[in-house]
């Protein structure tokens, strides 16, 4: 079990993290004009540049990492006792990972690299 | 299992260990002075984009489905109350970027003062002028952020 210092550490470095990565994803929709950036083949052309899939997944993980991490420590702050800690532990790894696996799959099959 | 009368001493039983307040204590920022507002919108703004941050998926998730699903999912969120969206989106990830930027500073013991005797009226030494700016810059800077997004997203094509 990871102690709660190791996680704020962890919380902090996701968070420096995917403010970086984050700054290249917009700077990526203001390249040409937004609402250009957004449309369809574009999008999929992003999509197919493999340094930019990269990004996409470290953005999904570092914010997902981030994100649920933050909403436990509200949960915890809110009420103290084991079965609530260990639930709402629990819940939000479980959240977390669902997410991850949910825009993972968006982006393997945006890619095409779910193509064989 | 220890417990006493006085309220703070020896409460180790579990069901003692809950926050009396709870929600409303949570969301009361009137208390204790600008630190407080800054934690209670850090963590508004965390949650904001937590929903955001599903959401964005979601929607993106769209991409599967084709050309067809990918513009219907635009004409939803392309509209002017969309991108009113996106600007408080903006403006909340801008806050809470540097409002978490000072908090690490803060935890790392950085912008603290030097700790020193308490003396009447009894002001915390560590809620100083260096604490007080961070969370102004945030805010400033948040609302520069949402001034440019609303120039990109509502200036023209």
């Amino acid at each position: 079990m990871l102690r709660e210092r190791q996680i704020m550490r962890i919380h902090y470095i996701t968070g420096l993290a995917a403010l970086f990565v984050v700054a290249v994803h917009i700077l990526m929709r203001l390249i040409m004009p937004f609402h250009m950036s957004l449309q369809y083949s574009n999008v999929i052309a992003n999509y197919h540049n493999m340094p930019y899939v990269i990004l996409l997944e470290s953005i999904l993980v570092l914010l997902a990492i981030h994100g649920f991490n933050g909403l436990r420590i509200i949960l915890l702050e809110l009420r103290q006792n084991r079965k609530w800690e260990n639930g709402v532990t629990i819940s939000t790894i479980a959240a977390m990972i669902a997410i991850i696996a949910f825009g993972t799959r968006t982006i393997i099959i945006a890619s095409g690299l779910g193509v064989v | 299992m220890r417990t006493s009368n006085r309220r703070g001493l020896f409460k180790t039983a579990e069901e003692d260990r809950n926050n009396r307040e709870g929600l409303k204590g949570w969301l009361n920022p009137s208390r204790y002075g600008w630190e407080r507002v800054s934690y209670w919108l850090q963590r508004l703004t965390g949650l904001f984009l937590l929903i955001y941050f599903i959401g964005h998926i979601y929607e993106t998730s769209s991409l599967t489905g084709g050309a067809g699903a990918w513009n219907a999912m635009l004409q939803f969120t392309e509209t002017p109350w969309g991108h009113l969206f996106l600007i408080l989106v903006i403006g909340t990830s801008t806050y809470h970027s540097t409002n978490g930027i000072r908090l690490i500073f803060t935890e790392a013991g950085r912008g603290l003062g030097r700790p020193g005797r308490p003396d009447y009226p009894y002001d915390a030494l560590s809620l100083n002028y260096r604490q007080k700016s961070g969370i102004w810059i945030a805010l400033i800077l948040a609302a520069v952020a949402m001034f440019y997004g609303g120039n990109v997203l509502f200036g023209g094509d």
